[in-house]
């Protein structure tokens, strides 16, 4: 039977309509998926641009209408804040489970139970947590709506997160480099602060920056413990509302005046950059830290 | 010596203690007293305080917040619009200084909390708006017929139901979609409570008011979110009706759509015009007990718009701090005059009205009490 | 000769023998090793501690809410989960108590158009999201054009970031009036009236409605089940599909016959993951759902309401409720969504970890 030295396609026509339609299908998912995501980037470009005004970044809000400024600023005090809380918690969850929880019987690796707890929380309804937050400590406590209850509430949504891309990303760290770090007598904790944890910056960095931009766009939680305010964030945890930018895009949009709109249009806008930012951040990132990494190309 | 002090003169000893005591009550009860200056407004301490309530109220405190912190720059005053029901709660829960509601409170609540008061500030009117392509005219409606439309049995436009009321109206043959709010509203209070009382037999034992009810659900009922969401869903939906607060009107009208003359206790059928509101609210002025808990929905006046109420402050009249409490004593002292937030100046901006003057003295007579 | 070693060295390497440890070299060495070993303390013990956090979290969650839905769930019993009536009661009026619990007059609350609304939008979003991020995941894994794979890979963490509210505004000002105005009434009026396909007929509404609930919160979970299935397909080791196509199976086949059935397991569990997203779901649903209580969509264009929307809209007005009976109603619906979206949760966790291996070198299992 001779064969062509180029051959490359099947023979039988039902077998070429299948690899075509196979294709095709790749190119349809790619158009539903790249196409709303471009429309959705578009839809809100096209409504906030034309009325964007450079003063909405520095006034304050005032109600329905004024700037933005103190919701910003809000918004990035609540990242940094989640960035410390929860960065630490999950980081330091995500080492427990990657190196120091015992290995079960089976061979498979053990804090389970801690493990499916934080999968768990991250598919938690949002909303019911806002409202544990509000019921427990915003009344419960006396705090009122202000910058701790948000903060805890954002951080226990976000942990999960982190604590799982810390994990994969420890788990990726080749083990000729712990046990290299072992035969040289090095503890545990000191190979992790060494080696390993250098290892897995990228991961954990990304982790973290999916966390951060999840935590910049929840509203339900924040409804119920941040409140709002018009005015700047003060330095206090708690009797101080905070103000932050999905509010004005859920609140806003409704409200008759165009002024309204157009805040929550800005407000949609300024989150979408700062969505962006931290993405293409965490791409650096990876990318850098690839650059001397010895996997690259695997 | 002997340690008894022999008293000579009992009597002088008797009008001394006498007069310590009086004194003593007028030095305490003075320190208590109020004391509001000619302007009408006190001058407050350095305060943070905090608002938040009624979304119909909301755009008119962002209104007088900044007028009023331009005067007094040491009070830094916070409003949000998350619902009349979040008002209240938070008020009685402390975690705000001012609750604002369209409604006021509840016996259940006024009962669990007796110190709170509600106040006052502005009258209210809602507009019943409809877009029916091709009528411009304000339709006479009268509660029995809105009330029967939003349990669904009358569903088209031109039932005669609707045209008997309105004979020199052509209304085309249209599918009726009756909005609502899907959150709880004061908006819903006072619509519920005209329907109730017009209807009484149907609506009012079958549903009743309240800030939330039970909507009967059919096939043309939609519940929006928010005022907002009233005025854009029925400039979305051909052949809507929909409840909406009157400082929505500008953008109402501007779509297009346009209100409805309702149909008054006395029979007649009124537009919600300054002198037909400010006759209902004349009419409730001497039934508005002291703590102005009081319903003006559907009142007495022959020439008065049957759906008006108070926009009331909820604030709890024990605060933790005197200064605190002066400063909210300021803010809604300021926010009831007639020469600072009652004038035509901010009202107009949201078409709402002031208050009577009688009721402007029972709500200082209330805010009295804050301290 | 001093000798060395003998206190607490830690599996210390002995330096080369010519150079004799001095005892101050011996000193720090001593030092140097306990500092290390409650190193290893401290990183143990603060991440066990951390570890807890977010189990300990979940449980504090857990209990006040139950705590909170207590009242409510002694007076509605398990018709909360069968009826359909909405009934606050007259909030203005008398009190009255059964089994112990205030409410007010006449207060009655069905939950089953909620769970079934939120059921509903939940099953729509997983069968629009599986196919598109299956789709999505071969195009990032195999070996597609680049013009392919980075966009798509884009779009899908854009996807993951964008805030449920903004997708809930363009849901409500530019998806919804474009499909109520051009897509659904061609749709309905041109579905034959069989049984199951009958639901697609009927009024095509005003753009918000299930449908739409079900399609903005199917573009929310593709990215979730398009970057689990992704790891997934990157965890098939390359010798059986190199080997299958070198019998001479097309990339289709390859995916079809190698590739799927390896992590099919692994591909349920993260379509169940999105699942589980899609059941919480609160801020975009709200906006673009219609939010009416009380009545189940009577077809796929219809108003409708979830569980957590109906949350989010509601909780202001049952706080009028002075005696708590709304709040606690609210609550007891909140734990139901609790509970369906633990057990939803669980369930995948495990069907996905029994699959995927994590990526673990040789010698590290």
């Amino acid at each position: 039977m001779a064969v062509p030295a180029n051959y490359s396609y099947p023979k039988t026509r039902a077998r070429r309509v299948k690899e075509v339609a196979f294709r095709l299908a790749t190119l349809v998912a790619l158009v539903l998926v790249v196409g709303p995501a471009l429309w959705i980037l578009l839809g809100v470009v096209v409504d906030a641009v034309p009325h964007w005004k450079w003063s909405v970044l520095t006034t304050l809000s005032q109600g329905t209408s004024g700037g933005l400024e103190n919701a910003l600023i809000g918004t990035l005090v609540l990242m940094a804040g989640v960035l410390l809380l929860a960065g630490s918690i999950g980081i330091l969850t995500g080492i427990h489970l990657a190196e120091l929880a015992r290995p079960r019987r089976n061979g498979k690796s053990g804090g389970t139970v801690l493990r499916t707890a934080a999968e768990v929380l991250s598919g938690f309804p949002s909303i019911v947590l806002g409202y544990v937050g509000y019921v427990a400590l915003c009344v419960g406590l006396h705090w009122g709506f202000s910058l701790l209850p948000a903060l805890l509430i954002l951080s226990l949504m976000v942990v999960p997160y982190i604590a799982k891309s810390t994990e994969s990303a420890l788990r990726q760290v080749p083990t000729n480099y712990r046990e290299g770090a072992e035969a040289l007598g090095m503890s545990t904790g000191y190979a992790l602060r060494k080696v390993v944890l250098k290892t897995a910056l990228p991961g954990i960095v990304t982790g973290v920056l999916i966390a951060l931009s999840i935590a910049g766009g929840e509203t339900a939680p924040l409804l119920y413990t941040a409140g709002a305010t018009n005015g700047l964030p003060t330095f206090s945890l708690v009797h101080h509302p905070i103000a932050y930018l999905t509010y004005y895009v859920w609140t806003d949009y409704n409200q008759p005046s165009n002024a309204a709109h157009y805040i929550s249009y800005d407000a949609a806008l300024i989150l979408l950059v700062l969505v962006l930012l931290l993405l293409i951040a965490s791409r650096i990132t990876v990318a850098r830290t690839q650059r001397y990494s010895e996997s690259r190309g695997r | 010596m002997s340690w008894k002090i022999r008293v000579r003169h009992p009597l002088a000893v008797l009008a001394l203690a006498g007069a310590m005591a009086v004194a003593g009550s007028v030095t305490v009860a003075g320190a208590a007293k109020v004391k509001i200056p000619k302007s009408g407004v006190e001058t407050p301490p350095s305060a943070s305080l905090t608002e938040t309530g009624s979304t119909l109220l909301y755009p008119l405190w962002n209104i007088w917040a900044p007028a009023y912190q331009q005067k007094y720059s040491q009070v830094s005053l916070t409003t949000a619009g998350t619902g009349s029901g979040t008002g209240i709660a938070d008020a009685i829960s402390g975690t705000v200084d001012i609750g604002s509601s369209d409604a006021y409170l509840s016996p259940t609540q006024a009962q669990a909390t007796p110190t709170l008061l509600n106040i006052p500030l502005a009258i209210s009117v809602q507009v019943i708006a409809y877009n029916i392509p091709g009528v411009t005219a304000h339709l006479k409606l009268s509660g029995k017929v809105i009330s029967e439309i939003y349990q669904g049995k009358i569903t088209n436009w031109n039932d005669p139901a609707i045209t008997a009321l309105n004979p020199g109206v052509t209304i085309p043959s249209l599918p009726i979609v009756a909005l609502h709010r899907s959150d709880g509203s004061g908006d819903t209070f006072i619509f519920t409570q005209y329907l109730s009382d017009q209807d009484p037999s149907g609506w009012g034992t079958k549903i009743s008011y309240g800030t939330t009810v039970a909507f009967p659900a059919f096939s043309g009922a939609l519940g929006e979110n928010g005022n907002g969401g009233m005025v854009s869903g029925c400039k979305a939906t051909v052949g809507c009706i929909a409840y909406v607060g009157i400082s929505y009107l500008s953008e109402l009208l501007g779509d297009g759509q346009t209100y409805a003359q309702l149909k008054n206790a006395a029979g007649n059928y009124e537009l919600p015009t300054q002198t037909a509101v400010a006759a209902e609210s004349a009419g409730f002025v001497k039934k508005t007990p002291a703590n102005e808990t009081l319903s003006m929905v559907d009142g007495p006046a022959k020439a008065g718009y049957p759906i008006i109420n108070y926009e009331y402050a909820i604030v709890n009249s024990h605060q933790s701090s005197a200064s605190t409490a002066k400063a909210i004593r300021s803010v809604l002292e300021w926010a009831i005059n007639a020469k600072d937030g009652n004038s035509a100046q901010y009202l107009s901006q949201v078409s709402f009205q002031p208050l009577p003057n009688p009721i402007v003295a029972k709500s200082l007579a209330q805010i009295k009490k804050i301290s | 000769m001093t000798t060395v070693g003998g206190s607490g060295g830690l599996g210390a390497a002995t330096p080369p023998s010519s150079s004799v440890p001095t005892r101050r070299a011996t000193a720090a060495r001593r030092v140097g090793d306990v500092l290390h070993h409650n190193e290893e303390h401290v990183w143990r013990w603060s991440a066990r501690t951390a570890s807890v956090i977010p189990l300990a979290g979940l449980a504090f969650v857990l209990t006040i809410l139950a705590i909170k839905a207590w009242p409510a769930v002694k007076v509605n019993g398990l018709s909360f989960l069968t009826s359909s009536k909405w009934q606050p009661g007259s909030t203005y009026g008398a009190t009255v108590h059964t089994h112990g619990v205030a409410h007010p007059l006449g207060a009655s609350y069905g939950a089953w158009p909620l769970i079934a609304g939120t059921l509903q939008t939940s099953v729509i979003a997983v069968l629009l999201a599986l196919p598109i991020s299956l789709g999505a995941a071969f195009a990032l894994t195999e070996r597609l054009p680049r013009w392919v794979s980075q966009p798509v890979g884009f779009a899908v963490e854009i996807l993951a970031g964008i805030p449920s509210v903004v997708i809930g505004l363009w849901g409500v000002l530019v998806l919804g009036p474009i499909l109520a105005r051009d897509v659904y009434p061609i749709v309905a009026n041109n579905m034959p009236d069989v049984p199951v396909l009958s639901y697609f007929r009927g009024p095509a509404g005003h753009g918000e409605g299930l449908l739409t609930s079900g399609i903005v919160l199917g573009l929310m979970i593709v990215p979730i089940i398009a970057s689990t299935t992704r790891d997934l397909f990157l965890q098939v080791p390359p010798l059986p599909k190199e080997g299958a196509e070198a019998l001479g199976m097309t990339d289709a086949e390859v995916a079809r016959r190698v590739t799927i059935p390896w992590v099919r397991a692994g591909i349920i569990g993260a379509t169940v993951l999105g699942l589980g997203r899609a059941l919480g779901e609160t801020i975009a649903v709200a906006m673009v759902s219609g939010s009416v209580l009380g009545t189940v969509s009577p077809n796929i264009y219809g108003t409708m309401t979830t569980i957590a929307a109906t949350i989010v809209s509601q909780l202001d007005s049952a706080a009028t409720d002075g005696t708590g009976f709304a709040v606690a109603t609210l609550a007891e619906a909140g734990l139901i969504l609790a509970v369906i979206s633990v057990a939803v949760n669980v369930g995948a966790r495990m069907i996905v970890d029994r699959t995927s291996r994590l990526a673990a070198p040789v010698g590290r299992a």
